[in-house]
């Protein structure tokens, strides 16, 4: 499990883009990103999120949100992609 | 509504794009934006910043930006503007945001998007040889305002 805190934006997105994409390869069943502590997120981080669910399909993995913060589902639900992500509460 | 606009010059770092948030949060404030508007002005403002740090200047993190912040009594409007490449208008242009069908789910190109689905009107001026300003303008209306959520 991937657990991201803080503001996820153009300065520190890459870290978690390199972060999930060298989980998803290595994961048995899937990758589950934590992301209860997260304060704000931006484009950046969701562009993240959707190359973490491709590269998982990809390799024939799961990829899960667990407990997303109400910044995370704001910005999903704005840009329309709330629906794509398997989401769960914990 | 406040006398005069508030003017910020920052660098195109990366680092700084917090310090812009934290700015334009609290100026939502003051004008009594609600809440959940506020957390959108504040997105969509920081994808104007990130667009001119990643496209116009490609990275670099020594170039300057200017916000321009004004508000009147039907308005609030914030102007991104910096000195790089300019945008290409197709980049620009508003497309609307639908829900993609699991396969069509693109990593990029959200930003532009984003800033439209947030304002109500969106200006793109991209400079002939040099520099992008946006002009990004949101109407006050009854469901804006933190005294009407009472």
């Amino acid at each position: 499990m991937i657990v991201v805190e803080g503001d996820i934006d153009l300065y520190s997105s890459p870290e978690l883009r390199s972060a999930v994409l060298k989980a998803v390869p290595k994961a048995i069943t899937g990758v589950g990103v934590h992301l209860g502590g997260v304060t704000y997120m931006d484009s950046s981080g969701v562009a993240t999120l959707v190359e973490g669910l491709r590269s998982a399909k990809e390799h024939d993995k799961t990829f899960t949100l667990l407990a997303p913060s109400t910044a995370v589902m704001k910005v999903l639900e704005l840009a329309r992609l709330d629906s794509v992500f398997e989401v769960r509460s914990a | 509504m406040l006398a005069d606009d508030i003017r910020l010059q920052v660098s195109s770092d990366p680092r700084l794009l917090g310090v812009i948030r934290g700015v334009i949060q609290v100026w939502l404030e003051v004008l009594g934006l609600l809440i959940d508007r506020r957390q959108e002005v504040v997105l969509a403002v920081d994808e104007a910043c990130s667009n001119a740090m990643r496209h116009a200047y490609e990275g670099r993190t020594d170039e300057s930006i200017e916000l321009v912040l004004s508000a009147s009594n039907e308005w609030i409007e914030i102007t991104v503007s910096d000195q790089g490449t300019p945008c290409p208008t197709e980049c620009s242009e508003y497309r609307p945001l639908l829900p993609p069908a699991p396969h069509e789910v693109e990593p990029g190109g959200l930003g532009v998007k984003l800033i439209h689905e947030v304002f109500d009107e969106v200006r793109f001026c991209p400079g002939t040889t040099r520099g992008n300003c946006v002009t990004m303008r949101l109407h006050w209306t009854a469901k804006n305002e933190v005294d009407s959520e009472d």
